[in-house]
């Protein structure tokens, strides 16, 4: 049996339910009348052009993302509603070395961008997939998909090879990643997938659980994570990459710290790459093959699902990684 | 957050983003073609919230407020302290609701990275000599400038819009470009020449007619405009090209 939640603060949020029954409504109309009271504060906070900008910047990440988050949560939920406990662990190959790469490639299959791969991600490891292959799917998936592969095909008119420098290396990247954490990850870090909503009850119920809990927990870190990606993109000004524009290694590597700091939906990256002329085409393409697996509103989504624990050692692991096979595929095809 | 919060703050989140939807206000922020993914995404969240709501409703008639031991299948009254974030999602809900922010402005327009309009060769048939002025985007003007040093305006006048980005003359007119999100927004920018007067206020929309100038040898990179009317507009619905 796969209950959601240890019992001490099942206890404790018992209790509080039990004495305040309405508490939640109530809380939830309060801040919205307090947001109301403060209006003529918020008008004149986004009279200054830096927090008027930091407020769009925040409001775009947030709105664009929801149609992919939707998405995965949708998708999330009827796994784990419909796929019977037990049974991924079954069907799924033992064998990492076989199933990272087949779950690495299975990314092509769900189009969208990262902010839907998470939850489907924590659900897949919630149901008993093993996690290397689960979390090469999550790497995988939003940059090697169609939707993404086409975008990019427009964004550099007539380079095809970057279109398959960016499946290459963004597929290698999630392979080596998860053969990396199926000899060396520790799998105690991702209990707080495993402990999520109880799967049991008729499907429809759990259909409805579990897109609301995945709804409100991969939302709130997105939020999070728009928060301070839109801090550091009005905070720090953009053309401080041009100036190292010209030399190859660190060129790379600034690209791809830009692509963490911007937290681009991955179908809109390429366009991005495609306009910074001034830059080689492997830093270019570690800017594409990064921002999709690592950037910050991604990395506060993997902290909420995953734990925090989990994300202090994958995210730069797969940093690294990222950038490692850009620098290698770009190297040799571009 | 208990379930009855969650459904309420779900049923908030879908009604935000179906509000921003209808009323166009979207464009603001992300790109025109993904206005109806908004309204699926909006109307499957409000059904979401709305069903856990009655779900919640529903369990505390049959609990009798005597608290949640009884029922069976345990649907989550709060899953311990991991589900605080889901409060986040109230930020933008209530800055949408109240204030919507605006469209990018002058702010941005000179702390992006550089950006290559050239990018994407394309070629242009010339225009027709005599006719009138051709409204034109930002883009198609600096990439027309860069095609052959604009040999294809044939000394046509157009009409470009966009917002002032600089307080004195010459200004430059800059409208941003954007492939998903004002988040890679990208700013086209055109060099109002020959203007008398004072400027326009920074970030007011105009609407320039002129003829194509061709830059002097070593200038500046943003091709110019011979501005022959400047005309202060109210923003435009989509503020993006």
């Amino acid at each position: 049996m796969r209950v959601g939640e240890t019992a001490g603060s099942a206890e404790c949020s018992e209790q509080r339910a039990a004495v305040r029954p309405d508490w939640g409504v109530g809380l939830v109309l309060l801040v919205v009348a307090a947001a109301a009271a403060a209006r003529p504060l918020l008008d004149q906070l986004l009279d200054r052009p830096a927090v008027a900008n930091w407020a769009t910047v925040f409001v775009a990440l947030a709105v664009q993302a929801m149609p992919f988050l939707v998405l995965g949560v949708v998708v999330s939920a009827v796994v784990a509603a419909l796929v019977p406990a037990g049974f991924l662990p079954r069907v799924l190959p033992h064998r990492p070395a076989v199933a990272v790469p087949v779950a690495a490639a299975a990314g092509v299959a769900l189009p969208g961008c990262e902010c839907g791969s998470v939850p489907i991600a924590g659900r897949l490891v919630g149901q008993g997939a093993p996690a290397p292959a689960a979390l090469a799917f999550l790497l995988s998936a939003p940059a090697i998909n169609p939707v993404v592969l086409v975008a990019t095909a427009v964004a550099f008119p007539g380079k095809p090879e970057v279109v398959l420098a960016r499946f290459l290396a963004s597929l290698v990247a999630a392979i080596v990643v998860g053969l990396v954490w199926a000899g060396r990850g520790r799998d105690d870090l991702l209990e707080r997938a495993r402990r999520r909503v109880s799967t049991e009850g008729r499907p429809l119920a759990v259909l409805v659980r579990t897109a609301q809990h995945d709804l409100l927990q991969a939302g709130g870190f997105l939020i999070l994570g728009a928060a301070i990606a839109a801090t550091l993109q009005t905070v720090v000004p953009r053309d401080v990459v041009d100036t190292v524009a010209g030399s190859g290694p660190l060129a790379l590597l600034a690209l791809a710290g830009l692509a963490v700091v911007m937290a681009i939906c991955s179908e809109a990256d390429a366009f991005v790459a495609a306009s910074l002329t001034q830059f080689s085409l492997t830093a270019r393409l570690g800017f594409m093959v990064v921002g999709p697996m690592v950037d910050v509103k991604l990395v506060a989504m993997q902290a909420g699902t995953f734990g925090r624990g989990f994300t202090a050692r994958f995210a730069p692991l797969t940093f690294a990684a990222a950038v490692a096979s850009s620098a290698v595929i770009g190297w040799w095809l571009l | 957050v208990n379930r009855a919060a969650g459904g309420a703050i779900t049923v908030l989140v879908g009604t935000v983003l179906l509000r921003l939807t209808l009323t166009g206000t979207y464009r603001r922020y992300v790109r025109v073609g993904m206005g109806p993914f908004l309204l699926v995404a909006g109307a499957v969240v409000i059904v979401l919230g709305m069903a856990t709501l009655v779900r919640a409703l529903r369990d505390r008639e049959r609990d009798g407020g005597t608290g949640p031991e009884g029922h069976e299948g345990d649907e989550g009254h709060g899953h311990g302290h991991d589900d605080r974030v889901g409060w986040l999602l109230l930020a933008p809900v209530a800055a949408l609701l109240l204030v919507a922010p605006p469209a990018l402005g002058s702010y941005g327009v000179d702390r992006g990275a550089a950006v290559d309009v050239r990018a994407g060769d394309s070629t242009f048939t010339p225009l027709e000599p005599g006719s009138g002025p051709v409204p034109m985007t930002l883009l198609e003007y600096n990439q027309r400038a860069f095609d052959h040093d604009g040999a294809t305006f044939n000394g046509v006048p157009v009409q470009l819009t966009g917002f002032v980005a600089d307080a004195e003359a010459p200004f430059r007119v800059v409208r941003y470009q954007i492939a998903c999100c004002a988040v890679d927004a990208a700013p086209i920018a055109v060099r109002v020449v020959g203007t008398t007067g004072a400027s326009p206020p920074r970030d007011q929309w105009v609407t320039i007619t002129g003829t194509f100038q061709p830059a002097a040898t070593g200038g500046d990179e943003i091709p110019a405009i011979a501005a022959t009317s400047v005309v202060e507009i109210p923003a435009p619905d989509d503020p993006y090209e």
